[in-house]
């Protein structure tokens, strides 16, 4: 006889309500289901290898190399360019035309032929073109200061400050990873079923993890000297994330609620654990006092994310005192500690969140299979316009009664730029453009779907031949019956849209810590800090959630 | 030149934008070129779709396959699409999110409680002038940007050397 799976208890879920609220996507810390962790689990597991199949670089560090790793049955390579950049031409923003770096996970093994004409292209990123062994595809530029510094260390034969590595946290910044197709990459559909890749952005976790490699491996070659491991170990890598990644959450509905979802049922799964043993209660205490060293260690320049930050400090200080023993050995610890702060601000109850789920990875690490796409948009279309009126009013009654024609309901329009064909955000009543407005504003269309229905029932079909233009409503209404955490439950045109939130949801999915917002629509991150080296690839290397340098 | 699907299927949907169609039918037109350049269909459709926007195929199509899928019992929906559009409708079927069969003359049969079986991905070679007059229409889309735009818009500096 097959064994059944049972799923472990859980309390209900949060609601949409609350936990699709921009302000509170804008408030989440990575978890041990981010991307970057399963990946790790993953290679950790295998007891993946990485090996160094080429270097051909001057004593400066510029030229090629090429580094292999072999997971779930194939084998990947990095293939990394560098190149001397004048300072002038060193910028993150994707209006970039020249970079330090440049990469291809490549599928198998690079032949000569490969890597020539992947050291021709990938300078040229978005200019190059690219093959369907060419998986992903990513720049990189230096922190120069660190890069500097470090290398002036090794050739002096010592080891670089260790505040100064604390205080950048990366050797390299990466400012685009492009996957699924782009510039004549390979389709994502052509490698999601293979192990270790199924998962959301795996490839390109793949690669960043690599990248980060070949920083440290580079610094040590222009230094002419290893680099301490624990120092290695805290410089991950570095990413300028700007408004071209805040659309992807909009337009990616089904995989926005499994990933949420994902995170959500392993919540209610710790929340519902009765009663916690001494260890359990013990790593519980820990991951508290590393929350809290995390938080000291993580500063900003801007001043307001910087008043944030602190406040958040005070909170928790405040709120991990229901995680010390004696309240821990009550009855549904978790659900009380969850409901220990939830008067407090969102950062601290997000924070808490990604805190309980990190100890129970038997509870809920299997939740990571479901956090792809595999079947698309599938939804079961609506019976008639009163279904249609119904579920508006059950999945977007948040949508509805805002006056959309109000400037504070509609200030911002979201637009591709001629330039460099990247999404920007423009202000409707003093930029032109809004007359080729991106569909965005889905609170909007589903409001004026709703305002359009008839009186009496009639097919779907039937209103959308007279109302062509609601048809994009339609369909993320018909979503919303089946992928509850779907939408963005705010008006994302409205004057008081902060792109930033979107962009902290989607990097927290990854598994970016140490957010440093430079405006509210760009962002600098950490991916990898404190992640295990390629050698340090053990089945204890999962334990970095929220890195702590000099622990 | 070989390019991906997903590049495929992206500027034909925004050639369909560019050329009139609203967002959610652009889209399913883009999957669906995407499943017929893949299955190595003749593009002549695709272009002729486009043509006559902001009527024919691209609008009428999806209204054509969701008329039968409301006609679902069970969830299963049986009925029969114009026979003009025919060449096309294997396309949109392929692209469908639940199972669905196309028969002779334009029979369709939908099973609306399973997801689609996933198709092989094909590589796909775009006609250079068939690639640059989707791109022509694509570009209409696209906001020229300003001195203004330009700073405000990505909202970074110009440099960002640390």
């Amino acid at each position: 006889m097959k064994d059944i799976y049972e799923a472990p208890p859980q309390m209900p879920l949060r609601k949409p309500a609350q936990v699709m609220r921009l302000s509170r996507m804008g408030s989440m810390f990575p978890t041990r289901l981010s991307f970057l962790r399963s990946l790790i689990r993953r290679l950790a597991a295998e007891r993946a290898q990485v090996t160094r199949t080429l270097w051909v670089m001057c004593e400066e560090g510029f030229g090629h190399a090429v580094f292999s790793v072999d997971l779930g049955g194939h084998t990947y390579s990095l293939v990394a360019v560098s190149t001397d950049l004048p300072e002038d031409m060193r910028t993150d923003r994707v209006i970039a035309t020249a970079w330090d770096t440049a990469y291809v996970l490549f599928d198998g093994v690079p032949e000569a032929e490969d890597i020539a004409r992947i050291t021709a292209n990938a300078p040229l990123q978005e200019a190059g073109r690219f093959g369907p062994r060419d998986l992903i595809l990513s720049r990189a530029n230096k922190s120069v200061r660190l890069f500097a510094h470090v290398v002036e260390a090794l050739r002096a034969g010592r080891q670089p400050d260790a505040a100064t590595i604390a205080d950048v946290g990366y050797l390299m910044r990466t400012t685009a990873v492009y996957g699924n197709g782009k510039f004549g990459i390979a389709d994502r559909a052509t490698y999601d079923t293979r192990p270790g890749l199924e998962g959301p952005f795996a490839a390109e976790m793949l690669t960043v993890w690599l990248i980060r490699h070949f920083t440290h491996a580079l610094a040590e070659h222009v230094g002419r000297g290893p680099l301490d491991p624990a120092l290695k170990r805290h410089l991950g890598i570095g990413n300028s994330t700007g408004l071209g990644m805040a659309p992807f959450l909009v337009t990616h509905p089904v995989l926005l609620n499994n990933w949420m979802m994902a995170r959500e049922t392993a919540l209610a799964r710790v929340r519902a654990i009765a009663h916690l043993t001494p260890a359990q209660i013990t790593r519980i205490g820990e991951l508290a006092v590393r929350a809290a060293a995390h938080l000291a260690q993580w500063n900003v320049p801007d001043p307001a994310h910087q008043a944030r930050i602190e406040a958040l400090r005070a909170e928790w200080a405040q709120a991990a005192t229901v995680l010390q023993p004696e309240p821990l050995a009550q009855e549904l610890p978790l659900e009380a500690a969850m409901q220990h702060v939830a008067d407090l601000s969102e950062d601290t109850q997000e924070l808490m969140a990604a805190l309980l789920i990190e100890p129970f990875g038997e509870l809920v690490d299997g939740l990571d299979g479901c956090m792809s796409d595999p079947y698309g948009a599938f939804a079961p279309p609506l019976r008639d316009t009163d279904a249609l009126r119904a579920q508006i009013e059950a999945g977007f009654d948040w949508a509805l009664g805002a006056a959309y024609a109000d400037a504070d309901h509609c200030g911002q329009f979201w637009y591709v730029s001629e330039a460099k064909m990247e999404p920007r955000l423009g202000l409707r009543f003093s930029e032109e453009g809004a007359a080729l407005e991106s569909p965005l504003d889905i609170a909007r269309r589903v409001a004026a779907a709703y305002n359009d229905l008839p009186v009496g029932a009639e097919p779907v079909s039937a209103f959308l031949a007279r109302h062509p233009d609601h048809a994009l409503a339609v369909e993320r209404v018909t979503l919303s019956a089946r992928y509850p955490y779907a939408e963005i439950r705010d008006n994302l045109i409205a004057q008081s849209c902060l792109p930033i939130d979107m962009l902290r949801c989607k990097l927290s999915f990854f598994g970016a810590s140490k957010f440093d917002p430079k405006s509210d629509r760009w962002t600098r991150i950490t991916l990898c800090q404190g992640a295990p080296l390629a050698d340090q690839l053990t089945q204890t290397a999962d334990d970095w959630w929220l890195p702590v340098f000099g622990a | 030149m070989s390019r991906s699907s997903n590049e495929v299927m992206g500027l034909a949907a925004k050639a369909a934008r560019g050329a009139g169609a609203p967002p959610a039918q652009a889209a399913q037109f883009g999957a669906a070129a995407a499943a017929h350049l893949g299955a190595g269909r003749e593009i002549d459709v695709l272009v002729a779709a486009l043509a006559v926007l902001p009527d024919g195929p691209i609008m009428t199509l999806p209204l054509d396959i969701a008329r039968i899928a409301e006609t679902a019992q069970d969830g299963l929906a049986t009925g029969v699409v114009a026979a003009d559009d025919v060449p096309l409708v294997a396309s949109y079927v392929a692209a469908l999110p639940y199972l669905a069969w196309l028969g002779q003359r334009g029979t369709l049969a939908l099973d609306l409680t399973k997801p689609a079986k996933r198709g092989t991905v094909q590589r796909i070679d775009l006609p250079d002038a068939i690639y640059r007059e989707w791109c022509g229409l694509a570009a209409r889309l696209l906001v020229p940007e300003s001195d203004a735009s330009r700073l405000s818009g990505a909202g970074a500096g110009l440099s960002d050397n640390d």
